[in-house]
């Protein structure tokens, strides 16, 4: 026992002596370029090179296939004999709206909102990332947050879930919150947006307070979170011609952009951006102490930055398109040196590159057209892969011939986007291809056909 | 040890100097796996000294509970069996999972470091002091018998707060714990399938209350010990033991 003692003490010291090694050696050490998305929280576990899956959460349609909402699998790497097939098919029962996903810190669990039916899916995609499995459903949502409706966005904090809301179950328009769920799935707290009535002690810079609510981002080097705002449930249900022919309708879209402390929750301050400001983006780089977003109404890029004083500020930088002509810019995509900016927009079906080197002065460089129409992006860590589905809402998509549902690939060279391959959705009996998420084998120590070996797991 | 661990320290903050502030916001990944590191490794913002950023004040935010705290069966430096959750309840608890062998800076040393600081600050404060327990659990009971834990934490028991180093019997004592904590350890095997001697596991921390919640998780771009400190705070006052109140 004694010379068993002496010799670990031995090992310990060596250990010791390596630790020593890395530290001294920390300030140059790098590793090769690595892939991810680039869109999703820091606080998460990142992929190393090429993913395996695409985990593409899935609107059933009436009359179509199961017509369910359902997880659909894609296998994405090159080097598998299924690439670009689908290889699992999920179902989840009936049809929740659904729409978008996220990942838990570890990536061992996918929540998966419906906006509709406020049911939260969780799914194991660690087990098999081939095969995710259904874990746990959450079906108290709007009771367990004191009346938030439409999980929206699903981001990973440490060992939590923060759930972005859209509407409220008193009058379904758009003042809400943002709820904290562990990787449960267990309720941990309920955040109101600030309101006109209620600043919550936040500090309004515009003129109004709406407490709307849409996607929720941290930098968590400043301590910093950022929500923007959409609309309620009264609209994103609502058939799109009828809304826009709604006046009423029409002014119910949120206005504003909140800044939040991190670690207290509190909000801090109120900015007005005009024109539903959809996706925040945050910058990677340490010095960079900004986040973007993009009006849907109005098609204008806007800059969420810390001045040089410390002050958080809000600045529109730039058109999207034509702006009269509202071309519906939806989802956006930075890439991980932040110098560039992919800005889907609906309604033609475009993806168009912005040059964001000088984030107070984007400039559009190339655009191309996906499909007839386009949603959703994701693009790999090293952004030789761009990733888009199609889907917007149930009832918004365009009908007839122009409502098209696929997840398609294309490579990026830094000039151009290359086809590589389509799924198509429809034609599969499968429904309309929403939000995207990445796996991987290599993040849980598995290759295929092998499950690695797992002290514990759930 | 000690004499180290004050050097570790010390290239924690120096590293943290001109020339390696960088961002350590996508360096999340799960510690320890050649195989899902962020592309560039930087010193976790727990190595520096301070916060680039105002630290909130204590009992300025409410800490709501995360989940119940988990017990199971442990070793104590000593070989002596212990029941993990019958060292709560009497104490805040500051609890994390580490291997002795762990060598990846921004995992288990990080975790050591911040461990060590919170000690720190609050040794000098006698009452306060003995309101917290440091408790550090090893991952890998089969090389981290009690004698390598109480080697690897004996530089560490200069009195309050108390700072406890266990270890399991086996691995299967261990699942159980780590299971309710959410944490999930691989294996690394090289190409031969030889074990290399390190796991992939995503670093945690956990700050439990007096009845045995879960109030705050750590992870690396959140664990530093002004946070960890200032949480602390806001416990003792929700305890009334600090004055003041919380605003929730």
């Amino acid at each position: 026992m004694k010379k068993m003692a002496k010799s670990q003490a031995k090992w310990v010291q060596g250990s010791i002596a390596f630790l020593w090694v890395v530290l001294a050696s920390a300030i140059g050490f790098h590793s090769t370029a690595m892939a991810d998305e680039t869109c999703m929280s820091p606080y998460m576990a990142k992929i190393v090179g090429q993913e395996d899956y695409v985990y593409v959460w899935t609107l059933g349609v009436e009359g179509l296939g199961d017509e369910q909402d359902k997880l659909v699998t894609i296998s994405v790497n090159p080097d598998s004999v299924n690439y670009g097939k689908v290889v699992n098919v999920l179902s989840v029962g009936g049809r929740n709206e659904a729409h978008h996903s996220g990942l838990t810190d570890d990536r061992r669990y996918l929540f998966a909102g419906g906006l509709d039916s406020n049911k939260i899916f969780i799914f194991d995609v660690h087990t098999n990332p081939s095969k995710p499995v259904l874990h746990k459903v959450i079906t108290d949502f709007v009771e367990k947050t004191g009346g938030m409706v439409g999980p929206h966005t699903m981001y990973a904090l440490p060992g939590r879930i923060m759930v972005s809301a859209l509407s409220n179950n008193v009058d379904h328009g758009g003042r809400t919150g943002i709820a904290e769920f562990t990787n449960e799935g267990e309720f941990v707290a309920a955040h109101w947006m600030p309101t006109d009535e209620n600043l919550r002690g936040a500090k309004k810079v515009g003129n109004i307070a709406d407490g709307y609510g849409y996607d929720v981002r941290a930098l968590p080097r400043r301590n910093v979170m950022i929500t923007s705002s959409f609309t309620g449930w009264s609209n994103y249900m609502m058939d799109f011609s009828k809304m826009l022919s709604d006046a009423e309708a029409m002014k119910r879209f949120g206005n504003t952009v909140v800044v939040w402390d991190l670690h207290t929750r509190k909000p801090k301050k109120v900015f007005e951006v005009p024109g539903a400001p959809l996706e925040i983006r945050c910058a990677w780089g340490s010095n960079h102490n900004y986040c973007l977003t993009t009006t849907a109404l109005t098609s204008k890029i806007w800059l969420i930055y810390e001045d040089d004083a410390g002050e958080w500020q809000a600045k529109a930088v730039g058109d999207i398109g034509d702006p009269s002509k509202v071309p519906l810019p939806v989802d956006i995509s930075i890439t991980a040196d932040d110098k560039g900016l992919w800005v889907q927009t609906f309604m033609d079906g475009k993806t168009r590159y912005f040059d964001i080197s000088d984030p107070f002065n984007p400039k559009q460089t190339y655009e191309h057209e996906i499909g007839s129409q386009v949603n959703m992006i994701s693009q790999s860590w090293d952004g030789k892969r761009t990733y888009f589905t199609s889907s917007l809402l149930g009832n918004w998509d365009k009908t007839g011939d122009m409502d098209e549902q696929f997840f398609k690939l294309f490579s990026w060279n830094g000039q151009e986007l290359v086809h590589e391959f389509t799924v198509d959705f429809y034609a599969l009996k499968l429904g309309r291809a929403h939000q995207m998420r990445f796996g991987a084998y290599s993040l849980y120590s598995q290759k295929p056909n092998s499950t690695g070996t797992l002290l514990s797991q759930h | 040890m000690k004499k180290f661990f004050t050097g570790l320290v010390l290239c924690g903050v120096l590293l943290a100097g001109p020339g390696c502030d960088r961002d350590t916001d996508r360096d999340s990944y799960l510690s320890g796996s050649h195989a899902a590191r962020a592309e560039v490794r930087i010193m976790a913002d727990g190595w520096k000294a301070s916060l680039p950023y105002e630290v909130p004040k204590p009992g300025s935010y409410a800490l709501p509970r995360v989940g119940v705290a988990g017990g199971g069966s442990v070793l104590g430096p000593d070989g002596k069996e212990l029941e993990l959750g019958e060292l709560m309840g009497d104490k805040i608890v500051l609890l994390t999972f580490i291997y002795s062998s762990c060598t990846d800076f921004n995992g288990c040393p990080l975790a050591t470091a911040v461990f060590y600081k919170v000690k720190e600050r609050f040794k000098d404060d006698p009452e306060l002091a003995k309101t917290i327990r440091l408790i550090s659990v090893s991952f890998d009971p089969e090389h981290d018998t009690p004698e390598v834990m109480r080697l690897y934490g004996e530089g560490f028991e200069d009195g309050d707060p108390q700072w406890l180093f266990l270890t399991t019997a086996s691995e299967e004592t261990l699942g159980p714990i780590i299971r309710q904590y959410g944490q999930m350890v691989i294996k690394e095997y090289d190409e031969s399938g030889k074990y290399k001697g390190t796991m992939a596991h995503v670093l945690r921390a956990f700050l439990i209350d007096r009845s045995k919640n879960i109030r705050q998780e750590y992870s690396v771009s959140f664990l530093h010990d002004q946070l960890v400190t200032v949480d602390i705070k806001t416990l003792l006052i929700e305890e009334g033991v600090l004055p003041g109140r919380i605003d929730s």
